[in-house]
């Protein structure tokens, strides 16, 4: 009789289990066992950044595409218009170049235009130890005091991709959402209101 | 699917009839009575409950089943309706070519299987039969896709709650890529506005706020359908017309829901919506670029949920939502691709999911700067 019992509660506690669930404990380890599989997909974003001119990066491990700059600025080259060293350009009276520009990042005491533009080559950016970074890679500028944000986006926590999900990767660069000269985004109102959920609720 | 392989009576209304049919009448409507051809399959074949069926077609499906009389009633009443409809259309001489296609579109589709068991062959043909029927009701033109899912891909998505600042950016494009009901005002992305310091409390938090944003002293989670990998809705699903496909982008068949709402009340996380009234869309804002399983026209009391943009991501775009957010809150990629960057946010950031305990599986991560 025992004997009957404990097999049935054997045969139950066999079938009770939920079959069908796959071989993995968990989508974690899914993931990490079919991704050694893993020879590439067929599907490629390519068509979504053609568009775009883009430069390829190498930073640390990561390689992608980000934006070309330089073509982007309305009045690049800068020494068209910046000729003469900056004070000798300074004249009263006449009428101020780069007007809409205030600077609002950071403050005072730590950044003004010189921190990242070369008074004597304005066609470059400056380091803050005076190397010369060109303006399609300017991030490199950024990432000077915000290195945790460079490091987030490099892996692609922060930031934007440009495209689709698909190989090859092609990821907004820091300007790109940012601006320079007043990098925070706004606070602003939000772009809908439910207003039947409102009625629902009541 | 060749017409010698279908089970179902065809009824040629418009055109050339393949197999010869001799009949009195001649007509080869089947409107007379007197064709050969029969429509109710043979029921001695082994009769299964659909639960776990894999190999049974449409048509089997819909009639080699047990079923109470109540619900044989109701097809049987359906399937009449539309016979008589469409026999109506063929006997009279005043229809025109368009009213007959419409009435051959209407009976095959209403024969045609759960698409999760047709073959390309069959998703192909219904795609192409709702693209036709909708050309011949509006006049527009559609393109709906029935792209299977990639190999080698499982989609995932990541959610930084840091950087959410709650403008709704994401909610408005995935109205408008999905065609949700404007009327009704169906969202299934909700964005919960949680006060700093009380924990991811969602009975406090409000979804629905508005005024400027970011407030002061509180923060942003979004929240949509997860696709578990576990899914619970799909389990109670009674009619299997919704499932994980291989990409792990849980559907819905939206032809074969009865609307029970079953798999609402299944899902932990307020993942799925349902039609309550016809959804419209004016057509002007209509999003013509349509897959089978994702942002295609649906209709009354059927459930539809976030699909990750099912014709986007197959495609190899991001969904709707990840594109329109401002602030790079949304990150979606391929989990089993090791360089991707949705698996170095998962491998480099502190991510959770909610409701681990459940053991769903999400497929849908937040994380913080």
């Amino acid at each position: 009789m025992r004997k009957l019992v404990f097999g049935f509660v054997f045969f139950i506690t066999l079938w009770s289990c939920k079959h069908g669930e796959g071989e993995y404990h968990g989508v974690i380890e899914k993931i990490e066992v079919e991704g050694q599989k893993y020879h590439g997909s067929s599907v490629s974003s390519e068509p979504y950044i053609e568009g775009t001119r883009t430069i390829e990066i190498t930073e640390g491990a990561h390689t992608f595409l980000i934006p070309e700059r330089k073509g982007q600025i309305k009045s690049y080259a800068c020494i068209d218009c910046h000729s003469k060293p900056l004070n000798q350009m300074q004249t009263e009276g006449l009428q101020k170049a780069h007007w809409d520009i205030k600077l609002d990042h950071a403050n005072e005491n730590t950044m003004n235009c010189v921190t990242c533009h070369n008074p004597n080559n304005m066609n470059n950016l400056r380091s803050l130890t005076e190397n010369d970074i060109d303006f399609n890679n300017s991030y490199n500028l950024c990432a000077q005091c915000h290195s945790k944000q460079f490091e987030d986006w490099k892996g692609g926590a922060h930031g934007k991709r440009i495209g689709g999900w698909a190989p090859p990767r092609a990821s907004f660069t820091c300007v790109n959402c940012h601006n320079p000269h007043k990098p925070h985004f706004e606070s602003r109102w939000p772009a809908r209101f439910n207003t039947q959920k409102v009625q629902e609720r009541e | 699917m060749g017409d010698k392989n279908k089970k179902w009576f065809s009824l040629n209304l418009n055109r050339k009839v393949s197999n010869e049919t001799t009949c009195g009448c001649g007509k080869s409507s089947g409107g007379c009575g007197s064709h050969n051809s029969n429509p109710i399959p043979n029921t001695d074949s082994k009769i299964k409950s659909i639960g776990g069926e894999r190999t049974k077609d449409g048509f089997e499906q819909v009639f080699d089943v047990k079923m109470d009389r109540r619900t044989a009633f109701k097809k049987l009443t359906a399937s009449l309706l539309i016979g008589a409809g469409a026999v109506s259309t063929s006997c009279s001489m005043l229809t025109g070519d368009e009213t007959k296609e419409k009435a051959q579109i209407d009976w095959e589709e209403q024969f045609k299987g759960n698409y999760k068991l047709m073959t390309d062959d069959e998703k192909k043909g219904t795609v192409d039969r709702l693209m036709r029927s909708y050309e011949l009701r509006t006049g527009k033109k559609i393109n709906m896709s029935s792209k299977n899912a990639n190999e080698d891909v499982l989609f995932g998505y990541a959610f930084n709650i840091s950087k959410c600042q709650g403008y709704m950016d994401c909610v408005n494009a995935c109205v408008e890529e999905n065609n949700q009901d404007r009327d009704s005002q169906m969202q299934y992305i909700r964005i919960h506005e949680m006060k700093d310091g009380r924990g991811l409390d969602f009975g406090e938090a409000d979804d629905n706020y508005y005024h400027e944003v970011p407030a002061e002293g509180h923060f942003y989670m979004g929240t949509q359908c997860f696709h578990c990998d576990n899914p619970p809705c799909v389990e109670v699903c009674p009619v299997q017309a919704t499932w994980r496909e291989d990409d792990g982008l849980v559907v819905v068949d939206y032809d074969w829901c009865v609307g029970c709402r079953y798999c609402m009340a299944a899902c932990p996380y307020d993942g799925r919506r349902f039609n309550w009234k016809k959804p419209e869309v004016p057509e002007a804002e209509i999003n013509h670029n349509q897959h089978y399983l994702g942002n295609r026209m649906r209709k009354k009391g059927v459930m539809e949920k976030c699909t990750f943009c099912v014709q986007r991501s197959r495609a190899g775009k991001n969904p709707a939502c990840v594109e329109a957010c401002p602030t790079g809150a949304r990150i979606f990629g391929n989990l089993l691709d090791p360089n991707s960057t949705i698996r170095w946010v998962l491998e480099n950031k502190k991510v959770f999911r909610l409701k681990e305990d459940l053991g769903t599986e999400p497929k849908f991560w937040y994380f913080m700067d």
